[in-house]
């Protein structure tokens, strides 16, 4: 049986899924246009029945270099190798950098996919767009986030939105085509909500959160009756905007105004000592606040550890002395330690708390870096071959899937795609990719992605 | 949105013989962590500190020696043409402590 969320798709028994794709769906389906948007309507499934796990992914923005993180080749040539040394793990045979000796303790709670690549464009949108979404695509032809996918097919659990972006979304990292953090088709009541400020400062605030000065609650209540009042005038045609658009505001009313949602933004509830172990940053801040919106009903979390890589401290590594100019230094004195210190804290933090188990998380970034070092001292983009990993839910930690060639310039065997990490991420959640479909664009069924997960992640 | 590293991180040493242990850093800005070793008056080693935050110095050659934690503070990326950075620097965070060969 085909179902979206826990929607069954009516069909004709012996009907499979592949001759429901060849013939395009709705019809066959017996969905017509009303009935189709009745099931948009009824598309936020009753957060009781929706048994999946949660997600936390981390977008390591800029890129780290993976010869120089999770993927050394010690033995290589000096203008390959890179300036840092491997240790060992907690895994007999696995190394990585020596700037990530907490990380080291846990390997066996991580799972290494050493094999990653893709063969198109080698812009950060690019890289962000296969990873966010599974998919390559331009503006003319959007695809949704994967938080935006789990926010329309299984609805939020809480008053929390499904998919929240921390702390910002991706702004300037070189060109003007999409970043993949948006619903795309599936519609601004799937956006996700994006922070916008620093969760590390001491005057942090969430904006979209705090009433405007000369309003309160009863203002803001009766511009929400009012705004009904307007609506029920015109609601002689029930449409899918319509419907879209009072999800989005009934979200946004409901964050502005209900104390419990605010409160899990509020990391001053956390003890000192917490928020130190998470280490005091923005990266670090952003991912304890993953924790507890995770905790408090979200579904799926980003934090991108960068809003841009122009100007500042980032894995972006060109070394190229202006505005790109991050080098060793960077890796070695601020993004290394403070990744080191925030992933291992999350893990432990969620272990403690008995969530792991319940949340998938995963650790993206656009490609890897060239294998030889540019002639400034720094790497460049690469989509070739780099290193992601994942932990938590079924997750078998303690693993390297795939690997690369002796310097790490192209898979040596088990090449693994994008689509086939956003699968995996989908599978991890619990998500049957074989008979959960979403709705495309024009609303036909499609499938969540078109790749297989990765087996080795779960047996 | 550059990250702005707020407060001041604090940790207190004590001195066993030659060994400096840490206790816990707070305000812990994430950066990287290094025990910079003086001897009289004049640096000659910042060692990257290990997670257990204990050090024992190896040299003996007579003097008196300082030791005192660091940590990396991290104010922008800007780096001198052999890419160090020029306004983020380490800086102390504890108080030394002193032992004389």
């Amino acid at each position: 049986m085909l179902h979206i969320g826990n929607e069954n798709l009516p069909l004709c028994s012996g009907v499979n899924r592949r001759s429901f794709l060849q013939a395009g769906a709705a019809a066959m389906a017996g969905l017509t246009l009303p009935n189709l948007i009745k099931l948009q309507a009824a598309g936020a499934v009753n957060e009781k029945k929706a048994k999946i796990r949660n997600c936390i992914t981390l977008f390591l923005v800029g890129s780290p270099g993976h010869l120089d993180t999770w993927d050394m080749k010690p033995d290589a040539p000096d203008d390959i190798r890179g300036k840092f040394r491997p240790i060992s793990t907690n895994v007999p045979g696995v190394h990585i950098c020596e700037h990530f000796p907490r990380m080291a303790k846990i390997m066996d709670k991580v799972a290494l996919i050493r094999s990653l690549h893709f063969n198109s464009g080698a812009s950060h949108e690019n890289g962000q767009r296969w990873m966010m979404t599974g998919h390559d695509f331009n503006s003319a032809n959007k695809q949704p986030h994967m938080g935006s996918v789990i926010s329309r097919v299984f609805g939020p659990k809480g008053d929390l939105p499904a998919s929240i972006v921390l702390p910002a979304g991706i702004g300037n990292t070189g060109t003007s085509t999409p970043h993949g953090q948006e619903s795309a088709y599936l519609g601004s009541a799937h956006q996700p909500f994006f922070l916008g400020s620093d969760p590390a400062r001491a005057d942090f605030k969430v904006a979209d959160l705090e009433t405007r000065a000369g309003q309160d609650e009863l203002r803001v209540d009766a511009r929400r009756t009012l705004l009904k009042e307007i609506d029920g005038l015109q609601r002689t045609v029930e449409t899918g905007s319509t419907l879209e658009r009072d999800t989005a505001y009934a979200r946004a009313f409901n964050l502005l105004t209900n104390p419990e949602t605010k409160k899990a933004f509020n990391l001053n509830e956390e003890p000192a000592k917490l928020r130190d172990r998470y280490g005091r940053n923005t990266f670090g801040q952003s991912c304890l606040m993953a924790r507890r919106l995770i905790e408090r009903g979200s579904r799926f979390v980003t934090v991108n550890q960068f809003d841009t890589v122009f100007g500042i401290s980032c894995w972006d590594m060109h070394a190229n002395g202006s505005s790109l100019n991050n080098t060793y230094a960077d890796y070695e004195h601020v993004l290394c330690p403070q990744f080191d210190l925030a992933f291992t804290a999350l893990l432990e933090d969620l272990q403690q708390r008995g969530l792991l188990e319940e949340t998938v998380i995963s650790v993206i970034s656009e490609f890897g870096r060239t294998p030889k070092i540019n002639p400034k001292g720094g790497r460049d983009h690469y989509p070739s071959a780099w290193t992601n990993f994942f932990a938590g839910g079924p997750i078998h930690g303690g693993r390297v899937i795939g690997s690369t060639d002796k310097i790490g310039a192209a898979p040596h065997d088990r090449p693994v795609t994008p689509p086939q990490v956003v699968a995996s991420i989908y599978q991890a959640m619990g998500i049957d990719l074989e008979t959960t479909m979403l709705p495309g664009p024009g609303g036909r069924p499609v499938r969540f992605i078109e790749a297989e997960p990765i087996r080795e992640l779960f047996s | 949105m550059d990250q702005k590293l707020e407060g001041t991180p604090k940790a207190t040493l004590q001195l066993a013989g030659r060994k400096v242990t840490s206790s816990e850093v707070t305000n812990h800005w994430g950066t990287r962590l290094q025990w910079k070793v003086s001897r009289d008056g004049r640096e000659i080693a910042a060692i990257g500190a290990g997670l257990d935050l204990a050090y024992e110095h190896p040299e003996t050659t007579p003097g008196k020696y300082e030791v005192v934690l660091q940590q990396f503070h991290y104010v922008n990326y800007k780096k001198d043409a052999a890419g160090k950075f020029t306004e983020s620097k380490y800086i102390n965070i504890s108080e030394p402590v002193s032992y004389t060969i």
